[in-house]
């Protein structure tokens, strides 16, 4: 342990720590910055860091009913849909989610390894390839640009890890734990949701955070699917922005610092429940 | 308990998700894969058992651009996703105060919107009012900000500089993890016999961390080729095609230019890559799984 005891040691690697730092919040924080910005200042040469007179002008201008861009897209509207497709989404996950992982793990059936990796396995093909047959498969359902579509879809493509996620935490609860409530005469769901829940809500937890944050940020499907204004999320809406870019930068900033919130707010509260599901899972696909 | 009763009770509760995948992801699959075969005249579905479509992919004048693109894009972001990542990795796994708060740091870019990251980036990379054309004008390194995404010949460089940003922190803290589960009495051995720090990490770090590499490479290859709104909303696949890529390729010609013949053509050829991708992943992983996928 020689080298850990010289100063240079330890500058340089305060130098390092600073510049990885740097370099993950610098876009972020240059966005927000953005946003406080007037119109004027982001144009002009040379650059300012801190904006010269702070302003939550591009704020008002996306939630006033009179401007121009807010009346193509709502965005009182945009954040709504968003959430009641990523909470009703989340829901679904959580509940055919610990069914199906309580079985996974507890239960034994023929198939039963076999089809959780199967399962796993259809995560890696959820891409641009299924764009195409998904816009099909949900015009022939009747379900384009309907919410509960979008809830539908999400679902199905967030199940199978919040399936595995429950699943191996279920696998580490005690089986004699639930054998003995059950010897006392519970029934198998009494046991399920007395016993067994309780132990695996730390893994609830990040079933549910994992998929809040997938729907929420969700683009590409949602895109092709929602064509009415009335049924656009907000990443529809920030993508929209690209038309007036350069001409009001802070506003584009004002609405992506929105989209971002929710998802900062998640990954601040519960950072550590993030990182299990992580290292847990995610090399899973 | 009976053995007969909990596989059906099993099957009850597995089929809304069994159900949900079969209807969301394999069916559409093979979906798209019909309609490859499908014969398109003016947009009307023509009879099935043609190969029109995949000639037609081949003879689009953009599909060699949109190869090379694809090219860079996938093996150029794995690459330096990785290499980045291990880097990154290797400082992270030292035992400080600071690096474990940079271990959650570090996590922020991965879960960002996608379309936040894509218009963050896009802003830095402007060509008049961009801070990075700015800070190359200012410390002299260009006369006159460069067009980061409106050059041809810089963009897809660029694309992947984005994708490194978003996608190299879950390298870094997963390749993290592994180098910190070496055993101790492997790397004090080493200390006893005189290794420096390149040497230990030359001989006992890397040859640990041999599988979890090779697995994070590979997983890498499959989210990045997955990756669709980074590139879309940066760029749009422009300036002229010149970023193009195979997902991209396959929302226009799907959604812009109502051409599902050739978009079902692209979207099977990414099925293939992606089949391929997936059985090298299965195969590098076979031990993990051969247990059941408990581990």
């Amino acid at each position: 342990m020689n080298q850990t005891s010289r100063p240079l040691y330890w500058l340089g690697l305060g130098l390092i720590g600073t510049i990885i730092a740097a370099y993950v919040l610098f876009p972020i924080f240059w966005l927000v910055l953005a946003s406080f910005k007037t119109t004027g200042e982001l144009a002009s040469l040379p650059l300012t860091f801190w904006p010269k007179a702070p302003t939550i002008e591009a704020y008002t201008a996306l939630f006033d009913a009179n401007s121009q861009s807010s009346q193509l897209l709502r965005w009182p509207t945009l954040i709504s849909n968003s959430f009641i497709v990523a909470v009703s989404s989340t829901i679904l996950v959580l509940i055919f989610g610990t069914l199906a992982g309580y079985a996974f793990s507890r239960l034994h059936f023929p198939g039963r390894d076999l089809i959780l990796g199967g399962l796993l396995i259809s995560r890696m093909f959820q891409g641009a390839a299924l764009l195409l047959p998904t816009y099909r498969l949900m015009n022939a359902l009747n379900l384009q640009d309907s919410l509960i579509g979008l809830i539908l879809l999400y679902s199905a493509f967030g199940l199978p890890f919040a399936t595995w996620i429950i699943a191996s935490s279920l696998r580490e609860i005690p089986f004699e734990l639930e054998e003995s409530a059950i010897m006392d005469g519970a029934s198998r769901l009494q046991s399920m949701v007395r016993i067994v829940l309780p132990l695996a809500t730390p893994a609830l937890i990040t079933a549910a955070m994992w998929h809040f944050v997938g729907a929420w940020s969700e683009f590409a499907f949602a895109s092709i699917l929602m064509e009415s204004a009335d049924h656009k999320t907000v990443t529809i809406g920030l993508a929209s922005f690209v038309e007036l870019f350069t001409i009001e930068f802070n506003r584009v900033g004002a609405a992506a610092t929105l989209v971002a919130l929710p998802i900062m707010v998640v990954f601040f509260f519960g950072q550590r429940y993030f990182t299990r599901g992580l290292l847990a899972g995610a090399v899973k696909g | 308990m009976n053995r007969r009763s909990d596989a059906w009770l099993a099957y009850f509760m597995i089929f809304p998700v069994v159900a949900a995948v079969l209807a969301f992801v394999l069916g559409p699959t093979w979906d798209v894969a019909t309609l490859s075969l499908t014969q398109f005249v003016m947009g009307q579905e023509r009879g099935f058992g043609t190969l029109a479509n995949f000639r037609a992919l081949w003879a689009d004048p953009i599909f060699p651009t949109v190869v090379r693109n694809t090219v860079i894009w996938i093996l150029g972001g794995t690459l330096f996703c990785v290499v980045t990542g291990l880097a990154v990795g290797t400082f992270l796994a030292i035992d400080s105060k600071m690096t474990t708060a940079l271990r959650a740091l570090i996590l922020l870019p991965w879960v960002l919107p996608d379309v936040v990251t894509a218009m963050a980036w896009k802003w830095m990379l402007h060509g008049q009012v961009g801070v990075i054309g700015d800070a190359f004008t200012r410390t002299g390194l260009t006369e006159k900000p460069i067009s980061f995404l409106g050059d041809p010949n810089l963009v897809m460089w660029m694309l992947v500089v984005v994708l490194v940003w978003r996608k190299m922190p879950l390298v870094a803290l997963i390749l993290c993890a592994a180098i910190r589960s070496v055993p101790a009495e492997q790397i004090e051995a080493s200390r006893m016999d005189g290794a420096n720090a390149r040497q230990r990490f030359r001989h006992v770090i890397l040859p640990n961390i041999a599988f979890s590499l090779t697995a994070v490479t590979v997983i890498s290859m499959i989210w990045i080729t997955a990756e669709f709104t980074l590139p879309w909303v940066m760029t749009g696949g422009g300036p002229a095609n010149a970023s193009q890529i195979m997902s991209t390729y396959i929302y226009q010609q799907s959604f812009t230019f109502f051409n599902w013949g050739v978009g079902s053509a692209m979207s099977v050829v990414n099925l293939g890559f992606l089949i391929c991708v997936v059985g090298l992943y299965l195969y590098v992983n076979r031990r993990s799984w051969a247990a059941g996928g408990s581990k």
